[in-house]
């Protein structure tokens, strides 16, 4: 155990360096969150009447597009010592390319928070059982689950999203039901690739808890037998507790790991961030700046995932399991 | 009346013979020792009793309940059976307080609060009633094991098993968790211990056990066997704990 706590030391990761060393990517993440969620209930919410047109930024383009060619040309009058404002000025230009982009990107994004929200929900959900299973189950069970996951783990998650969306008649099963695509609710690619993401997550997450169910000192259920509990019981009120404290760090991995994932949704054409950022660049030829600016979203999803998970493990840990110890 | 009946138990490990024909009876409020060397079998011996380990042969009876009948319920046999670890095996996540009420509530049925007024009390009794909100993490080893002792009775049992319950403490500690052993045996409860600590079995013990090599070699009160052990095997083995000063 006591190797296990200095070496704990080291393993804070990112979430606690963001929020403790750097105050002021807290202050970045919280405009980032301030403007996609006023962009969302913009968008989604207001009537026509009173909200900001969807297609429309916030900021008037115009200004600052003014603003960079003016920086442009004091940079060119000052010749070579210029060569500094001709960096803010090439600044100013990418954030003026890029405004009237940010609103489909807003958009974008919230689809990708969706899959990103629900793959991991409803993949932990299937897979506590499946580690338990694995680690606990008998050899019938034992089996499945370490089948399930290695085929899960052994294949692209692209190829898994492929056999879903157009080898599988889930598509149309979706499509029947009703309500999808009506409204607010996403049309049925969207459904699909929820579905694709908690198969495909459930598998790794399985792995990253049985980890850490087995890491669990097997006293720990002989305890709770001893007291009169039966297995069942002594995995649910006593191992599973401390397990799971276990498997934040490697399962803010895996979230991590799904946001980016997401974006293999573009190609079963749900209208996530990357399938927006693609099809304007497609439109405009500006590949670099749409492709840059999707890079930007995914880091501050990411950033803000590591923050959010950080607090939890902070949150749930117990003297002596879990956190930093 | 008779408590506890071995009677010619045989349990092995992976074609390693480990209990070979143990056979002794406790009566009620009995304090008996286990003492024998390492590998002699005396952690299987408890185990075999609230069947964490099942036997091969023979028979094991608690009052009326056939232990060793397959249709036994482990679950209620366990009840009756309070067991202290080497390792005290504190339910890491929980309080000192959680840990006594996790069983009563769960295994007992008792309402929340009740059980928590009920867990003060066990606490109290082990010199801990400080020490409620603290996790296992935050107790030394001695306060961890007297918790531990705390869980064991807050289920009321018949009978209290203690595997080494003091072997891994610092020595300064040791002398809290056997008095709270001792203030136990003057209670009545009836207790199997297995445990080299000589004073505690001086103080408390009604009968001594000298198991080897999976068997009892020797029965006795401890001034007996202590002072005039019949088998050279006891002596040998007594000489040098006594030798070692307790472990």
């Amino acid at each position: 155990m006591s190797t296990e706590e200095s070496s704990a030391v080291d393993d804070v990761g990112i979430a606690a360096g963001v929020s403790v060393e750097r105050p002021w990517a807290l202050l970045v993440l919280a405009g980032f969150w301030g403007w996609l969620g006023s962009r969302w209930i913009n968008d989604f919410l207001l009537p026509d009447s009173i909200a900001v047109s969807s297609e429309r930024s916030f900021v008037p383009v115009d200004p600052v597009a003014a603003a960079a060619e003016t920086l442009g040309s004091v940079a060119a009058a000052l010749g070579p010592v210029g060569a500094p404002v001709d960096v803010v000025a090439s600044l100013v230009g990418f954030v003026a390319g890029s405004l009237p982009h940010l609103p489909p990107l807003a958009r974008g994004a919230w689809l990708t928070l969706l899959l990103t929200v629900a793959g991991i929900g409803f993949g932990f959900v299937l897979a506590v059982p499946l580690s338990v299973g694995r680690v606990y189950g008998g050899r019938w069970l034992r089996w499945l689950s370490l089948s399930y996951t290695e085929l899960i783990r052994g294949t692209p998650l692209l190829a898994q999203l492929f056999v879903l969306y157009f080898g599988l008649p889930l598509t149309q099963v979706i499509r029947e039901l009703p309500g999808v695509g009506a409204g607010p609710l996403p049309a049925q690619a969207f459904w699909v690739a929820v579905v694709g993401f908690t198969l495909n997550s459930a598998a790794y997450q399985a792995e990253y808890i049985r980890s850490a169910l087995e890491s669990v000192d097997a006293g720990q259920l002989t305890a709770a037998r001893a007291v009169g509990l039966s297995r069942a019981e002594g995995i649910r009120y006593v191992v599973l507790p401390q397990g799971l404290r276990y498997a934040i760090p490697g399962w803010s991995n895996e979230l991590i790991y799904l946001i980016k994932y997401s974006s293999l949704a573009a190609f079963i054409t749900v209208r996530e961030l990357f399938f927006r950022a693609e099809a304007i660049a497609n439109d405009t030829f500006r590949y670099t700046e749409l492709f840059v600016l999707a890079a930007l979203f995914y880091l501050a999803l990411v950033l803000s995932a590591s923050v959010v998970m950080g607090w939890v493990e902070e949150r749930s840990s117990v003297p002596g399991v879990g956190g930093r110890q | 009346m008779t408590l506890l009946r071995i009677d010619d138990v045989y349990q092995s490990y992976e074609a390693e013979q480990v209990l070979q024909g143990v056979s002794f009876d406790m009566q009620q409020g009995d304090v008996d020792v286990l003492m024998g060397p390492s590998g002699s079998g005396k952690s299987t011996m408890l185990r075999c009793i609230n069947r964490l380990t099942e036997v091969d042969s023979g028979d094991i009876w608690l009052g009326d309940t056939h232990v060793t009948a397959p249709e036994t319920d482990v679950n209620e046999l366990r009840q009756d059976v309070g067991m202290v670890f080497q390792d005290f095996n504190l339910f890491a996540h929980l309080t000192a307080l959680e840990n006594i009420t996790l069983g009563l509530k769960r295994v007992k049925g008792v309402h929340a609060e009740q059980a928590r007024e009920r867990a003060r009390g066990h606490l109290d009794q082990v010199g801990l009633g400080d020490q409620t909100d603290a996790y296992p993490a935050e107790l030394s080893g001695g306060q961890k094991q007297r918790v531990g002792i705390a869980r064991a009775l807050a289920m009321e049992p018949k009978l209290m098993l203690f595997d080494e319950p003091t072997s891994a403490l610092d020595p300064e500690l040791v002398g809290d968790v056997v008095a709270v052993m001792q203030d136990l045996a003057a209670g009545g409860m009836t207790m199997l211990v297995v445990s080299h600590e000589m004073g505690f079995a001086r103080s408390a013990a009604d009968d001594i056990h000298f198991l080897d090599n999976g068997q009892i070699v020797e029965s006795g009160p401890p001034e007996q066997l202590f002072e005039q052990p019949e088998q050279d095997r006891t002596a040998g083995f007594l000489s040098g704990l006594q030798a070692d000063g307790p472990q």
